[in-house]
């Protein structure tokens, strides 16, 4: 199978590499089939939507900012990144984290209704 | 929208798992207990419209570059 993508152009791929979020992400109810794509040259991973090859999300590793996140048996926690030109205004939102099992290739959001987690968390500091 | 009335201690059932109940009313609050099974998620209506917004956003973000990120430090959570 192959789709367009904005950021990494055509891209080829099996059936066993699509990552099923059977609930959508919040507000991508609809789109519930990914790619999970890791750029070697960057800090950032990709999840890009198949039905929808325009959408794709960000995402940054939370277990590089927190050992202490909320974690989930054979699944890693993903927060979605909101990039900007400026690297001090990018954020990680860490109140909804996306978690991925790659081995059984699920994925699903959840929120974490506690202040300690903000939507809007600052990735980088000077 | 259902619109029903309530008095303290009622409750209102939702399908065969789902109870809501009101605990107790003041001027301008009221404290509801939810009784659901654990793979309902149960949210303040902010917080998910919040949550919502910012995922919208991060997707109009996505192509955005910024350069040099290796100048800056990950700011890690205390």
């Amino acid at each position: 199978m192959k789709i367009n993508t904005y950021h990494f152009g055509e891209v080829e791929f099996t059936e066993d590499k699509i990552i099923i979020f059977n609930s959508g992400l919040l507000g991508f109810e609809n789109l519930k089939k990914f790619l999970f794509i890791k750029q070697d040259d960057s800090y950032f991973f990709w999840l890009n939507s198949i039905e929808d090859p325009d959408i794709c999300f960000p995402l940054f590793s939370i277990r590089m900012l927190d050992d202490k996140f909320p974690q989930v048996e054979n699944y890693e926690a993903f927060g979605i990144t909101t990039l900007n030109s400026d690297p001090l205004n990018i954020t990680v939102n860490l109140k909804a984290p996306v978690y991925i099992n790659q081995n059984d290739k699920l994925g699903y959001q959840k929120i974490i209704d506690t202040d300690k987690y903000p939507v809007h968390y600052k990735l980088f500091s000077e | 929208m259902l619109v029903l009335t309530r008095k303290i201690n009622e409750e209102i059932k939702i399908g065969p798992d789902i109870s809501i109940k009101i605990l107790s009313i003041s001027e301008n609050q009221i404290k509801i207990g939810i009784e659901a099974p654990q793979s309902v998620q149960i949210l303040r209506g902010e917080v998910f419209e919040k949550v919502k917004e910012s995922t919208l956003e991060a997707s109009r973000a996505s192509t955005q570059k910024a350069d040099d990120l290796l100048k800056y430090k990950i700011h890690k959570i205390e």
